[in-house]
């Protein structure tokens, strides 16, 4: 009985497109495995050495934005010790023909607006204002590197091949899923 | 000062500071899990060294096929210190060697050199 049920969440993902997916729990580590897995599988394909680097940067872009700004996490944010795990999920596909990194994650509310605000500033980039703005932002950054300056984004914004999608769903109060699609 | 020389890992580049000669490397990625871990030592090992030599010049080649982002700030970090050391006088070579079919890094490569003012800078098509 329950192969149906894994069978029918296989196939779901699958219809989409979806080669690669990943729910749960992200660290590090799982960035490091799924990345090597992910870097054999393009290089078995014939893409060209561009998009397999644009599609490995998006992924590790999503991946390390999940790790450090999504607000589910263990321990709870300000509780000390333990693993540091982050709550998100992020697939990786084809549709028509390009390469499709999707990742998702908890925010909070009060942080939709400004996160609106960057996504459809860089929506509305051309290739040149997205150079400039990366340079811009790193220049700005603090000299300490640890949240990746803030430029991951732009990063993923850079190396699609169409403008990136984004969207907002109200969870709770508190809570709102932000999604991220990057085509490349 | 002794030279330094890292091998690469599946998510750091080799570095080969080989301070005696005056020829810095970096080759391969850069995606690491901490980045401050990794870049620190080298960034006070690099500073420490442009402040001290008596080298009149010094090279250093970028040999990089993938960055992250947050390893573009410690790239744009050790670029800045290069060209302070060129400004007061050191002939600084930086060569930027891209794989020809990857345009990305290639314009990275300008936007990091458009910054050094004092610097030589060289952009390199050598295939990966």
């Amino acid at each position: 009985m329950f192969a149906n049920q894994v069978y029918e969440l296989r196939a779901n993902l699958r219809d989409q497109g979806v080669v690669f997916a990943y729910s749960g729990y992200v660290t590090e580590g799982i960035l490091s495995g799924v990345g090597d897995a992910l870097k054999q599988k393009l290089a078995s394909e014939d893409a060209d050495t561009k998009t397999v680097r644009s599609v490995f940067a998006v992924f590790v872009e999503q991946m390390q934005n999940i790790i450090r700004y999504s607000v589910e996490r263990l321990p709870p944010s300000g509780a000390k010790g333990g693993p540091d795990l982050s709550y998100g999920i992020l697939t990786i596909g084809t549709v028509a023909n390009n390469y499709v990194v999707q990742a998702g994650n908890l925010i909070l509310t009060e942080d939709v607006e400004i996160m609106r605000n960057r996504l459809s500033a860089l929506r509305d980039m051309n290739r040149d204002a997205l150079r400039s703005a990366y340079k811009e932002q790193l220049r700005s950054a603090p000299n300490e590197m640890s949240k990746g300056a803030g430029i991951g984004l732009i990063e993923i914004a850079r190396r699609a091949s169409k403008p990136i999608e984004y969207d907002f769903m109200h969870v709770d109060d508190q809570h709102a899923f932000f999604a991220l699609k990057a085509t490349v | 000062m002794m030279n330094i020389e890292i091998p690469a890992t599946n998510r750091t580049p080799s570095v080969i500071f080989d301070f005696a000669v005056g020829h810095l490397r970096i080759t391969g990625e850069s995606y690491p899990e901490d980045v401050t871990t990794f870049y620190n030592p080298l960034f006070e090992a690099l500073k420490a060294w442009l402040e001290a030599t008596e080298k009149p010049g010094c090279q250093f080649d970028f040999e990089l096929i993938y960055f992250n982002s947050s390893s573009a700030k410690a790239i744009m970090i050790m670029m800045e210190m290069l060209d302070t050391a060129a400004a007061k006088g050191m002939n600084v070579v930086v060569n930027w060697f891209h794989d020809p079919d990857d345009e990305t890094m290639e314009e990275l490569g300008e936007e990091f050199g458009e910054d050094l003012n004092h610097a030589k800078f060289h952009l390199e098509k050598r295939p990966n």
